[in-house]
């Protein structure tokens, strides 16, 4: 979690766990920037794992939409838990 | 709390044109009027629109989607807003066309009729549970029957139903400021106090929906049009309303959430007791003011302190549920009032940007 660097360029940390019928990813975290769209890594998941459809839980909680930014969330998320451990990203 | 019930009476009249392409009939049909709640969401009069529009319909299969202008309408953001934000200038009554085919899949995600609306809502009333408390808990145990009921409340624009479900949800409504501190200026029990019961939160859910606009432009009349999606910023920032002896203001929460229009005082607020020392703070930093709009998305969370990039943007236009709120209220009145069934509160902005000379 690059916390110190510019905004602009700070990426966060997305850990995927899949639950019930999702395949196993080869990949188990990725980074994003946080000026992406949520838009981006719903692409990538479904790129990933040749799935159209695709239930995507932001800490267990939670369904962005898909026009909200990574960093709006991963604040929205670490503002209760001061973690810098990036976003839970339940796949299902 | 007579500004919520105005709130959920509100509606937009609309004149809906079926697209020329659906077209199969001679003479075409005329245009459907329908009043639409603003606290709505479009997808949810296919069933007004669809037996009135059968007839004249190619063979296929149904899937309903909306454009004003040409431009698609994102059918998760609740119709008043999506007026709010794309009709500077009031246009009443509102003419969108709406289609049956051709989804536009690249700029919209699917919407599958009632489900797809009621699945949003919900998603976004948990996001909003969880800026508030930390947790979805009380969204996610709801029982079937009082998730259902609270949909079907919101669908039905009643309030009363709703008060009643979603008091179960213990989602904090934060105090009324305006009466202990802002005529009194009372200090005493602010953010102590328990109201009713009620878990209190300085945690407030917005939307914000920022449209940069480049051209010029004098009057509301001559705005371009959003020819695209591109042009809005969409910001989920939560605001925290902190304990002060004076009272949070609008004006306060908008710095907050977009501390970049607010370096000088460029929006002739006649806000009388609101402390612009924050935003006056001298530039600690050097940042060439040509850059700044492109950066702005990303650093507005980290700069809510500093206040102190310069910028020529201009806020041209603030509006919530319809209305131009006085920078000066309260933002706990406005939140209370005016937030949407999900507990967020959307505000439209329009800020008029530089040109820029890239991209």
């Amino acid at each position: 979690m690059a916390a110190e660097s510019p905004s602009s360029v700070r990426k966060v940390v997305v850990h995927l766990r899949a639950t019930g019928d999702a395949p196993i990813l080869k990949q188990a975290k990725f980074k994003i920037l946080g000026a992406d769209k949520f838009a981006k890594v719903i692409d990538f998941l479904r790129r990933q794992l040749h799935q159209d459809t695709l239930f995507l839980y932001v800490n267990s909680a939670f369904s962005p939409s898909p026009d909200e930014l990574v960093i709006d969330l991963y604040n929205i998320l670490t503002s209760y838990f001061h973690t810098s451990k990036g976003m839970l990203l339940l796949v299902l | 709390m007579e500004a919520q019930k105005y709130v959920w009476d509100g509606a937009i009249p609309l004149q809906i044109h079926l697209h020329e392409s659906q077209v199969t009939t001679l003479p075409p049909p005329p245009p459907a009027l329908i009043l639409a709640p603003r606290i709505g969401y479009l997808p949810l009069l296919a069933s007004l629109l669809k037996p009135y529009f059968s007839s004249t319909l190619p063979p296929g299969v149904d899937t309903i989607w909306f454009d004003y202008n040409g431009l698609p309408l994102k059918w998760y953001i609740p119709t008043g807003v999506l007026f709010d934000l794309l009709c500077a200038e009031p246009e009443r009554p509102w003419n969108l066309t709406v289609h049956f085919r051709g989804y536009p899949g690249t700029v919209l995600i699917p919407c599958e009729g009632e489900d797809s609306v009621k699945w949003s809502y919900i998603n976004s009333l948990k996001e909003a549970a969880y800026i508030m408390n930390g947790n979805c808990k009380n969204v996610m145990n709801m029982s079937q029957s009082d998730q259902l009921e609270l949909w079907h409340s919101v669908m039905n624009g009643n309030l009363e139903t709703y008060q009643r479900v979603s008091s179960k949800l213990k989602l904090a409504t934060v105090e009324d400021e305006h009466t202990s501190l802002c005529s009194s200026k009372s200090q005493q029990g602010f953010g102590e106090t328990d109201l009713a019961g009620q878990v209190k939160t300085g945690r407030v859910p917005v939307r914000l929906y920022v449209w940069s606009v480049s051209e010029d432009f004098d009057d509301l009349e001559d705005m371009p049009k959003v020819d695209s999606w591109e042009k809005i910023s969409y910001i989920n920032r939560p605001v925290e309303i902190h304990k002060e002896d004076k009272c949070f203001t609008l004006h306060d929460a908008l710095k907050i959430l977009v501390p970049e229009f607010f370096s000088n005082d460029l929006m002739n607020v006649k806000s009388a007791g609101v402390d612009f020392e924050d935003a006056l703070r001298i530039p600690s930093e050097d940042v060439s003011s040509d850059k700044v709009v492109e950066d702005h998305v990303q650093n507005a969370y980290e700069h809510r302190e500093a206040c102190s990039i310069s910028s020529s943007a201009e806020i041209k236009l603030i509006r919530i549920q319809g209305i131009e709120p006085k920078l000066e209220i309260p933002f706990s009145w406005v939140v209370n009032n005016l937030m949407n069934p999900d507990y967020f509160l959307h505000i439209c902005v329009c800020v008029k940007v530089p040109q820029q000379n890239s991209t």
